[in-house]
């Protein structure tokens, strides 16, 4: 087959970072099996117009509560469902699926069980039976991924031998030992290049040196789009909610120093948090690293050749370790996953550490791992802290340590109210574990404590990104629904198009609103309430401003209510042409506001709830009914 | 202010001649009249305020009238203003769209609506209407169902790119039923079931009482002495969380040396000692 990648592909779409440490076994266990050339691949990462060029992949697919696919598979998803893709767009393509889920649920592994049919649909071969893990499985997932691996690589290596030279490994392997790392630490004497990094503060310079730090992580490759394009200055950080029931919701404004912010209603700022400084001391302290060191991290070939292409550009400028560390691995917030604890093991000397590392490793010990480590938010920290034994050479740290995540925010401002300005609305995350340890949101939490009034305060690393939400189109009516934190994109939508409504007509708008009360957390109650009484949401330009205080009366009170009450407008907006937005928390919201969708287009109609709910589906395929929520 | 007489007029063709408007009256050149060409770009929506309107005329080549344009129509005219529409019809059309348009007029609203003499040599027809001179509420009477056509919803038109199938015709009878729950045995009680991390089911609220009550049960609030001079009978409480079990009252705490003051680190939720 003239072109096509002879590796092993592996595509994960994980949710919670089991289905991840799956793939990242069975990658693993390919390359036990001497497999030469094999990639892992979370599919949000992969792009499925190159599926036809690959000849063998394996796809690991967890189900989400309601039956959905992982967010990182969606974009995946929604273009193998394309009408015009073909039965024979993936003829020569070998695939095996493999899926998460829980038969508690009654749409129990719909997402493994409905990419096995499309990808059979679209002309590829199934190797083997998809295989379903159950979490109701004495043993979890591992019960049927154990029996079902074997299964896949006796069939594999039947098919196509050169996969798996060493296949013997597998099935009869000689001994239960830890493999090398994948990568190994260049450490380089000082020179004059690096005198200069520990003088570094032309802002310019500071955003190559973030820029040279990840792209030389691993976990990051590839992934993490080079240098922020702006180091923001946080000018105002005010709260927005008030009273004591102890939520904390905040307006930022950021602005650049040595250029103008760019960019348009709808996009998403990402963010790159800074990490406690007394945290990444403790973390070098240790970890017996030396701080002060410069680093390479280069791909270690050991006997064999490395087929895969690797980090770039990172080989050229060493960096300062402690810069590695700070911007670039995630230390004292998320968690590992389980092949941390047994790679550990590995390295404990003590014996009752060492046996409690392999019993959280183990199949019977993954529901205590779960509650000691996921349940707990336990971080990196925290664990190497408790086994005190242990010690990990850094190479392996690198490769196990969660990567420094970016966190996105929708942003707030429309720039033609508030030039070279970037607004966030930002609820400060906070939660209690099971064992009574208070938790902070990283990002959330390090931009509530950054302080305008300091001189020479620390910048915000960030980068500009096109958000899900379309841009509106000054002549297109809005039905915005955006309760709490959801509130933050359609502010910008409304400035924006008050501004417009300066020069030129535009088209009425819906809001909704909702929150608890109007006197802890309506947020931008001025700002709203402005509008609707003089400008682009008042009654006389034909729109429309509703809020629902869910707790100021005895039943709850949500948008989906309020929506429903305005059944008649709603759908003669919707006949007019108008686009749905809808913006906010990830739980139940989004499918109760599509719910009350769905009533008023079929009340209005004197139509059946199933055409309803076609009919919005086609809504949504042609760009006028629009989701982005978060969790 | 005086009374400014302001009329609307539009009409779906590109370009409208002044005589037209000399036949209905009005004086182009009065300053009270506001000319709309092309009229289907609006897409229904007429950007006037409510009641801004004295008059509004609409002219033919609109060919449908949908429900919405009466509807703006309605919401522009100030109570009392008048609406007039004109139609190209052929004779034999005439009878049937002159009937269509007063129903929809009168479904619409408006009052005193006559359909002026039908006038074969014109092939057209003309309707008056006058807005009610009370204001009317937002909501609006339900289209009239038995002149419905079979499409009952709006059509909306998809690029090919964007067309996918139906997600749900790839699962079949079988995956549709009632999952098989695997066989547990007696002794497996409860710990294999958990929430997903965003339960909506209710199940994370269930899993968190039994928590509470559990912990409630076995584990023993600490006192002051247990924290300046921590004892632990099992030798692991001062190991961490992973070695303390499961009614251990230091759960939750850092590792510490036994005989040495345990130190809270800033994050510790502790009940009242």
């Amino acid at each position: 087959m003239e072109g096509k990648k002879k590796r092993l592909l592996v595509l994960y779409a994980s949710q919670t970072g089991n289905a991840m440490d799956a793939a990242e076994r069975v990658g693993r266990e390919s390359e036990h099996g001497g497999c030469p050339s094999v990639e892992v691949l979370s599919m949000d990462h992969f792009d499925p117009n190159s599926l036809p060029s690959e000849s063998t992949v394996v796809f690991v697919v967890s189900t989400t509560g309601q039956g959905d696919p992982p967010d990182s598979m969606k974009v995946f998803w929604r273009f193998l469902l394309r009408r015009n893709l073909g039965s024979s767009w993936l003829e020569e393509l070998h695939y095996a699926v493999f899926g998460l889920g829980d038969s508690g649920y009654q749409k129990y592994n719909f997402a493994a069980k409905k990419l096995d049919k499309r990808l059979q649909d679209l002309g590829a071969r199934s190797v083997i039976e998809k295989g379903l893990g159950d979490d109701q499985h004495p043993s979890g997932y591992e019960g049927a991924l154990d029996p079902w691996l074997m299964s896949l690589w006796k069939t594999l290596n039947h098919i196509n031998p050169t996969l798996l030279p060493e296949m013997s490994e597998i099935l009869h392997p000689t001994m239960r030992k830890l493999e090398h790392p994948k990568f190994k630490i260049v450490y380089h004497a000082s020179t004059e290049a690096t005198q200069h990094d520990s003088q570094i503060s032309d802002l310019k310079d500071v955003k190559n040196m973030i820029e040279r730090a990840r792209s030389m992580s691993p976990s990051l490759h590839g992934h993490d789009h080079g240098e922020p394009h702006y180091l923001l200055k946080m000018v105002e950080n005010e709260q927005l909610t008030k009273g004591d029931d102890g939520r904390n919701v905040r307006q930022f404004v950021l602005e650049a120093l040595a250029s103008v912010v760019e960019y348009q209603v709808g996009d998403v700022l990402d963010v790159l948090p800074g990490q406690n400084s007394a945290s990444v001391d403790a973390f070098i302290k240790r970890c017996k690293l030396d701080p002060d060191s410069y680093i390479t991290i280069e791909p270690w070939s050991g006997e064999k050749d490395s087929l895969d292409e690797y980090v770039n550009g990172s080989s050229d400028h060493p960096i300062q370790l402690r810069t590695f560390i700070s911007r670039a691995m995630d230390i004292a917030s998320a968690s590992p996953r389980r092949y941390f604890f047994e790679v550990m093991s590995y390295y404990a000397s003590a014996e009752h550490e060492k046996e409690k590392l392999q019993y959280f490793a183990s199949p019977e010990g993954r529901d205590d791992l779960y509650q000691y480590n996921q349940k707990e938010h336990r971080t990196v920290l925290e664990i190497l802290e408790d086994f005190p034994s242990v010690e990990l050479p850094f190479e392996w740290l690198v490769q196990l340590v969660p990567p420094l995540k970016k966190r996105s925010f929708s942003i707030s401002s429309s720039p033609l109210t508030h030039p070279n300005q970037v607004h966030l609305t930002v609820s400060v995350v906070s939660s209690v574990t099971p064992f009574k340890r208070n938790r902070y949101g990283l990002c959330s939490s390090w931009l509530a404590g950054l302080d305008p009034k300091k001189d020479g305060e620390v910048l915000v690393p960030s980068w500009i990104q096109r958000g899900t939400l379309p841009i509106p189109h000054p002549m297109v009516p809005l039905i915005l629904i955006g309760p709490g934190t959801g509130c933050a994109p359609f502010k910008a939508f409304i400035e924006e198009r008050a501004m417009q409504n300066l020069v030129e007509p535009t088209a009425p708008i819906l809001f909704f609103f909702g929150c608890r009360t109007r006197d802890t957390d309506f947020l931008y109650k001025d700002f709203w309430l402005a509008h609707s009484s003089d400008g682009v949401l008042s009654e006389k330009k034909g729109s429309g401003f509703y809020v629902a205080f869910s707790r100021e009366q005895e039943r709850k009170v949500y948008v989906q209510h309020k929506i429903r009450e305005e059944s008649a407008r709603v759908w003669r907006l919707l006949d007019g042409g108008a686009a749905i937005y809808l913006a906010g928390s990830s739980t139940k919201m989004p499918a109760d506001v599509t719910e009350a969708l769905e009533e008023v287009v079929a009340k209005e109609n004197g139509v059946t709830r199933e055409s309803a709910a076609r009919w919005l589906k086609t809504l949504e395929k042609a760009g006028r009914f629009n989701i982005e929520t978060w969790s | 202010m005086g009374e400014t007489n302001i009329s609307l007029v539009l009409t779906a063709e590109i370009a409208l001649p002044i005589h037209t408007i000399r036949q209905f009256q009005m004086d182009p050149a009065s300053g009270n009249l506001v000319v709309i060409t092309q009229c289907e770009s609006l897409g229904c929506n007429l950007p006037f305020d409510v009641a801004s309107m004295d008059t509004v005329i609409a002219l033919s080549e609109i060919e449908n009238f949908r429900e919405q344009w009466f509807v703006e129509f309605a919401r522009v005219l100030k109570p009392s203003g008048k609406l007039m529409l004109h139609k190209q019809a052929t004779s034999l059309e005439q009878e049937e769209a002159s009937l269509n348009l007063v129903r929809q007029l009168l479904t619409s609203g408006f009052i005193e609506v006559e359909a002026s003499d039908l006038n074969c040599s014109n092939q057209s027809v003309t309707i008056k209407g006058t807005k009610a001179s009370w204001t009317v509420g937002s909501s609006y009477p339900l289209k009239n169902k038995k002149t419905r056509s079979v499409n009952i919803l709006p059509n909306i038109p998809i690029n090919e790119e964007s067309d996918i199938i139906d997600e749900d015709s790839l699962l079949t009878v079988e995956d549709l039923a009632k999952p098989q729950l695997p066989i547990v045995g007696d002794c497996e009680v409860g710990k294999a079931r958990k929430a997903c991390k965003n339960c909506t089911c209710g199940r994370a609220e269930a899993e968190a009482k039994a928590e509470a009550e559990e912990g409630k049960l076995q584990k023993l609030d600490l006192t002051q002495d247990q924290i300046n001079n921590p004892r632990s009978a099992c030798g692991s409480c001062g190991l961490g969380d992973a070695f303390r079990c499961g009614g251990c009252p230091y759960r939750g705490l850092p590792p510490f040396t036994l005989g040495e003051k345990v130190a809270f680190s800033g994050n510790m939720l502790v009940t009242d000692i």
